[in-house]
């Protein structure tokens, strides 16, 4: 299988000198292309942090990152390019864009990406249906459950044909019938798109879907 | 789907409905007052001109005819009837001086242009009524009775027959003339040098100023320069007189204006950089996502560039609008030009989108890692 994200020595450090902060330290870590992985460990253990990094958010105090084969060169490339072409983002608060329908909320995401008009409607239409929101289109995050923001969240993630999607925490806000049913379209997405998918949890009970869990503790992975 | 600027203004319209107000007043209040100052200009230029003089005479020391303290002693200003250059029988005596008419029972403003029927310095007809009676001007003799009789602006709300006072004296409005209001809509009142002298110098027969005309053989730059070597008299051509009154009347008592202008512009951009820049922090959350699902610094500082000008437009169309009605409805004469409207608006524009573009670099700087935090 291909590595789809490669990261070696990866550091990260937040405040200068004495009150520096280790957030990640010397981690290496590699994804596979379809993998589905699990990251955990307790709070502040820089799992955040750690996805992050790999999602060309951050830059590392030390380390370097391969995403999709390419070495990433943080003075010269764009950051930003990386993550509208080869990367999805799924956050636990959702963070719709109010002021947009669920369908533009997608179609955002391909806007920034050049993509535009029919063929993103055609695109964003195809996702939300994929997700079980056909019906909801038109509806503004306000007008929708945890549960379906989330399913927007995840179309709008798929809306670029990324390498890999990265979520934080994606069943943290929301129940257990909620959480079940967004595994369940996790499952189906893996299947569908062979998406690479990476999640921060602390939900014990998702490891059950994991090819691969992660463990954390005080910035360095313990168990792979 | 629509842009998401226009979507994010509509979700935020009262923002965007305040801001575009107070650009459309400031705008407004930025065009009236130039428009105040051009219309002030305009009624300095338009008695002056009327006269048809190119030569003022006024008395040595005064700084020019509109200028300092003028007086002069006609029958001494005889020789300049035959001076070389000035045209035949164009040398004419002129009275013009503020007074408090008291006009249906209550002191008003206005100016007292006397001057010799027939010669320069009024109307040669009247629009409404008849001219006033003319006195028999040189042949002087102060018990002499005068015809106390006033020409009034047809714009002044006083009707034939009717009687106003000035200096104590009643005179009796005769005629009507086309309007020709002097700085700040102060009305002209047309009457008889020898009137003129009875209601304001006590029957002494001064005058402010000769005017005349210079014949075509000669420059009135020129005929203006000798007469003024004589050293008893300040001589200038229509030139000189009109830049005069228009530093005098306009732009000295103006420079506060202009410098206010310059405030209003600088508060049109504080205006809005405040609410871009206030509006941005509060949207960080929301640029943060975009920034981390992949929008580019030059997408971000697009998105509120677009919304600044976009409102920029409206309050800036809207301050035209506004001050063109305001010019309309205003108690004094205002002129708006329409290329100084576009200058305006261009510059407003330029200021508001400099503003936003303060605000543009303020999102640049959001970090993306704030969409793993908070809620938008």
């Amino acid at each position: 299988m291909a590595v789809v994200v490669e990261g070696t020595g990866l550091t990260k450090h937040f405040g200068q000198a004495d009150a520096a902060v280790v957030a990640v330290d010397t981690v290496d870590i590699a994804i596979e292309e379809g993998e589905l992985v699990m990251l955990m460990g307790d709070s502040g253990c820089g799992k955040t942090t750690l996805i992050s990094l790999l999602g060309c958010i951050l830059t590392p105090n030390a380390g370097s990152l391969w995403v999709d084969g390419q070495l990433i060169d943080y003075v010269s490339q764009d950051m930003s390019a990386i993550r509208r072409e080869k990367i999805g983002f799924v956050f636990q608060l959702f963070h719709l864009i109010p002021y947009l329908t669920a369908i533009e909320n997608v179609m955002i995401a391909m806007s920034i990406a050049g993509t535009k008009g029919h063929e993103a409607e055609t695109r964003a239409k195809a996702l939300l249906t994929q997700v079980g929101l056909e019906s909801r289109l038109e509806h503004r995050p306000a007008q929708l459950s945890g549960g379906e923001k989330q399913r927007v969240s995840f179309a709008r993630a798929l809306a670029n044909n990324p390498k890999i999607i990265f979520a934080d925490e994606p069943t943290a806000n929301l129940d257990s019938r909620q959480s079940e049913n967004l595994m369940h379209l996790v499952r189906e997405l893996r299947q569908e798109h062979k998406t690479t998918i990476a999640i921060v949890t602390h939900h014990e009970g998702l490891k059950k879907d994991a090819d691969r869990v992660i463990q954390m503790k005080d910035g360095r992975i313990t168990s792979s | 789907m629509r842009s998401i600027f226009l979507k994010d203004m509509a979700y935020r319209r009262a923002r965007v409905v305040l801001t575009a107000i107070g650009i459309t007043v400031l705008v407004a209040l930025i065009l009236a007052l130039g428009g105040i100052m051009h219309g002030m200009r305009i009624q300095a230029r338009q008695f002056v001109e009327s006269t048809g003089a190119t030569i003022w005479i006024s008395s040595e020391g005064s700084g020019g005819a509109f200028i300092g303290f003028s007086m002069l002693y006609e029958e001494y200003m005889a020789p300049l009837h035959h001076a070389q250059g000035i045209k035949p029988k164009s040398m004419s005596p002129l009275v013009f001086a503020q007074a408090r008419p008291i006009i249906h029972g209550r002191p008003s403003k206005a100016i007292v242009v006397g001057y010799q029927q027939g010669k320069l310095g009024g109307p040669t007809r009247v629009l409404e009524g008849s001219m006033f009676t003319p006195s028999r001007f040189a042949d002087y003799r102060p018990e002499d009775p005068l015809p106390l009789e006033v020409v009034v602006d047809e714009r002044m709300n006083l009707e034939i027959g009717e009687q106003i006072t000035i200096g104590g004296e009643k005179l009796k409005v005769v005629g009507k003339s086309e309007s020709l209001m002097f700085v700040l809509d102060t009305p002209l009142l047309f009457m008889d040098v020898r009137t003129a002298q009875k209601v304001l110098f006590a029957n002494y027969p001064s005058v402010n100023m000769m005017i005349a005309k210079a014949t075509e053989r000669f420059s009135p730059a020129d005929v203006a320069g000798n007469l003024d070597e004589d050293g008893t008299i300040e001589v200038r051509t229509l030139k000189q007189t009109l830049d005069d009154i228009i530093e005098t009347y306009v732009t000295e008592p103006m420079k506060a204006v202009m410098f206010l202008r310059v405030m209003l512009w600088l508060a049109s951009g504080i205006l809005v950089a405040m609410i871009t820049y206030v509006t941005t922090l509060e949207k960080t959350q929301e640029i943060g996502v975009l920034k981390a699902i992949g929008a580019s610094n030059g997408y971000v500082v697009a998105l509120i560039i677009k919304q600044v000008a976009l409102m920029s437009v409206i309050g800036i169309v809207g301050g035209v609008i506004l001050s063109y009605g305001f010019a309309v409805a205003a108690p004094i004469f205002v002129k708006i030009h329409l290329g100084e409207s576009l200058v305006v608006a261009f510059i407003s524009f330029l200021v508001c989108c400099g503003s936003g573009y303060l605000a543009g670099r303020k999102a640049i700087a959001v970090d993306p890692m704030v969409a793993f935090r908070g809620e938008i």
